[in-house]
């Protein structure tokens, strides 16, 4: 008689497969979903790090947040949050479009500037810091050295409230500008050459094959970019904290440099954690938000 | 009545191929233009770090240094523990890839390659996590950490970075691509699981496990959040902390001693842009692959 396996092969081999996924989920369930639940309960404790006990406090950080003393704080790291956003956005989509429509020619000189364009985006932000921290210094940054031969006088690009903001996106621009014309220029050159030919003979100028044509084809692309740029730069974080610290004024002070603030230099986890919570439920929104806008206006090529 | 066609035609022809060259006049001066803007922060980090202090603090900004002063290099390794740093930073970084690989790999395959019940829900999952950065867990993590004792430590470095459900989305996309055929032949001649992993699909996903790599280490080398967080303390400070703080180091004196931050800024960067230049055509398609798909 022949003898039954003690378990089914088909079972056996579906363990198998699952034990090859296991760790990652397990690590995944403790290094990011059991956070997000820890988050919440610490949301509701008056937990300050340097006391050695903590207590349910109720709603209080909730009230605080959003009807109380720190509601300016949530207001203002929004509106600093979603400007800076909005320039690196312009700055990735349009910016990356336009230097992709420059730098468009096959050749060897036109390779070389274009890898010089891209490498920002590999040199360490640090790095990048500490440079335009001198370039953009007010007196021996070489910025308002060269303004000032167009009579310009000196600007105190990180010291004003005014210009703070613009210059850290001067910095992360820098940074961003490449990769957006580097990935505008490879789904460029997937548009196939016949919609441009045919658009030529029914007699379409370049700058109605530019609108008609490139811009419609590039909008996965621009969808893409959209949602990853929009993605990173919510959770800007090291470039205000080299830059400027959140200064001057609080107007460079972003959500994740507030939640940072308040865990790591007040030690208040338990105000830091109700902020966390509100700037997690904004970017699932904003997300869902970007998802449903574009499955209407983003044109597939099949 | 022919003759004067023929030369109108000839003239738009002669004119489109002015408009041509207009064309491509602009194009090379905006793009050397460009380049040239873009290129002078790195410029002026470079030359500057050659300098001498007397240099960096004239009036007037020199474009070309006079003096090479390549000591600033040796003057950073003297003040500050810049060694320690380089030796943090690539520990840290060789960590987090290898576990990163490790776990990626397996998991790509389990997801791709393998059956079993609910694993949609089991990639749901991970694909879930994508959308929870660390700027919004960071504090129970730290708080876990420092309970584990993982303050200043290479673990409490690695570990919430040990895993990226970017990497694994990224390699199990690839392996759906490869024929189960292939599988069920190796599986014929007795190869096992770790097998067809390490000698079937590895091999046969090169490319795209290798600009995947790429991009997780200049993730790994240039991280900054949160290694600021976890190591404060200067025996286990990463490359991107230590040279944020050096201006807090030369404390009021930032200005005086730019040549010697410029010069662990060309340092910091190093690896990462020679990396670059050796495997440029992989880093792009690293990304333009994340964009098609």
């Amino acid at each position: 008689m022949e003898k039954k396996p003690l378990i089914n092969p088909k079972t056996t081999s579906a363990i198998k497969d699952f034990v090859c996924v296991l760790p990652s989920l397990i690590l995944i369930a403790i290094f990011t979903y059991y956070p997000i639940c820890k988050l919440v309960q610490i949301s509701f404790t008056d937990w300050n790090l340097l006391n050695d006990t903590w207590n349910y406090v109720g709603m209080k950080n909730w009230v605080w947040l959003f009807n109380g003393s720190g509601t300016k704080y949530l207001l203002n790291s929004l509106k600093v949050t979603i400007l800076y956003s909005i320039g690196e956005l312009t700055i990735t989509l349009v910016g990356g479009l336009i230097f992709a429509l420059i730098f468009n020619r096959m050749n060897g000189a036109f390779s070389i500037m274009r890898a010089i364009v891209f490498m920002p985006k590999y040199v360490a932000m640090s790095s990048a810091a500490v440079v335009f921290l001198w370039i953009l210094n007010t007196d021996t940054g070489i910025l308002n050295y060269l303004l000032g031969f167009f009579g310009v006088a000196p600007v105190a690009w990180l010291q004003n409230r005014h210009t703070a903001l613009f210059a850290v996106l001067m910095v992360t621009g820098w940074r961003a500008i490449g990769y957006g014309m580097m990935i505008y220029l490879s789904a460029m050159i997937g548009i196939s050459k016949d919609y441009y030919e045919a658009a030529s003979l029914d007699g379409a100028t370049a700058w109605q094959r530019f609108w008609k044509i490139t811009i419609p084809m590039l909008s996965p692309t621009t969808l893409f970019l959209f949602v990853t740029t929009f993605l990173s730069s919510m959770k800007v974080f090291q470039s205000i904290d080299i830059l400027t610290s959140g200064g001057p004024y609080r107007s460079t002070e972003v959500f994740v440099y507030k939640i940072y603030q308040y865990a790591m230099e007040d030690f208040r986890m338990d105000r830091a954690s109700v902020i966390a919570i509100a700037f997690f439920v904004l970017l699932l929104v904003f997300t869902a938000l970007t998802f449903k806008v574009s499955n209407n206006s983003v044109h597939y090529d099949s | 009545m022919s003759e004067a066609k023929t030369t109108t035609r000839l003239e738009r022809e002669m004119a489109a191929k002015r408009k041509r060259k207009i064309i491509a006049a602009v194009q090379y001066t905006l793009a050397i233009l460009v380049t040239l803007i873009v290129l002078f922060p790195l410029y002026w980090m470079i030359s500057s770090s050659v300098k001498s202090q007397e240099e960096i603090l004239l009036a007037v900004p020199t474009l070309w240094p006079h003096e090479i002063h390549l000591e600033n290099y040796l003057s950073v390794f003297k003040r500050v523990n810049f060694g320690k740093y380089y030796y943090n930073t690539i520990v840290m970084t060789a960590g987090i890839l290898i576990s990163q690989i490790v776990t990626g790999v397996f998991a790509a395959y389990g997801f791709s390659k393998g059956k079993f019940k609910g694993q949609g829900v089991c990639f749901l999952f991970v694909l879930g996590a994508l959308m929870i950065p660390i700027q919004v867990t960071f504090i129970p993590i730290y708080i876990m950490c420092a309970n584990w004792g993982l303050n200043d430590t290479f673990l409490g470095l690695i570990l919430p970075e040990c895993i990226s459900p970017y990497y694994i989305f990224m390699l199990r996309q690839t392996f759906m691509a490869i024929d189960d055929s292939y599988i069920d032949a190796a599986k014929v001649d007795g190869l096992g699981r770790i097998g067809v992993i390490t000698k079937i699909l590895t091999p046969m996903c090169k490319s795209t496990l290798f600009t995947t790599t790429l991009v997780t280490f200049t993730n790994g080398w240039n991280s900054y959040f949160w290694p600021k967080i976890i190591a404060k303390n200067e025996q286990r400070r990463v490359l991107t902390v230590g040279l944020a703080q050096l201006k807090n180091t030369f404390a009021g004196q930032a200005t005086m001693n730019n040549h010697e931050i410029m010069a662990g800024a060309v340092m910091a960067i190093l690896p990462v842009v020679v990396m670059f230049f050796m495997f440029q055509k992989y880093m792009l398609t690293g990304y333009s692959k994340a964009a098609m798909k």
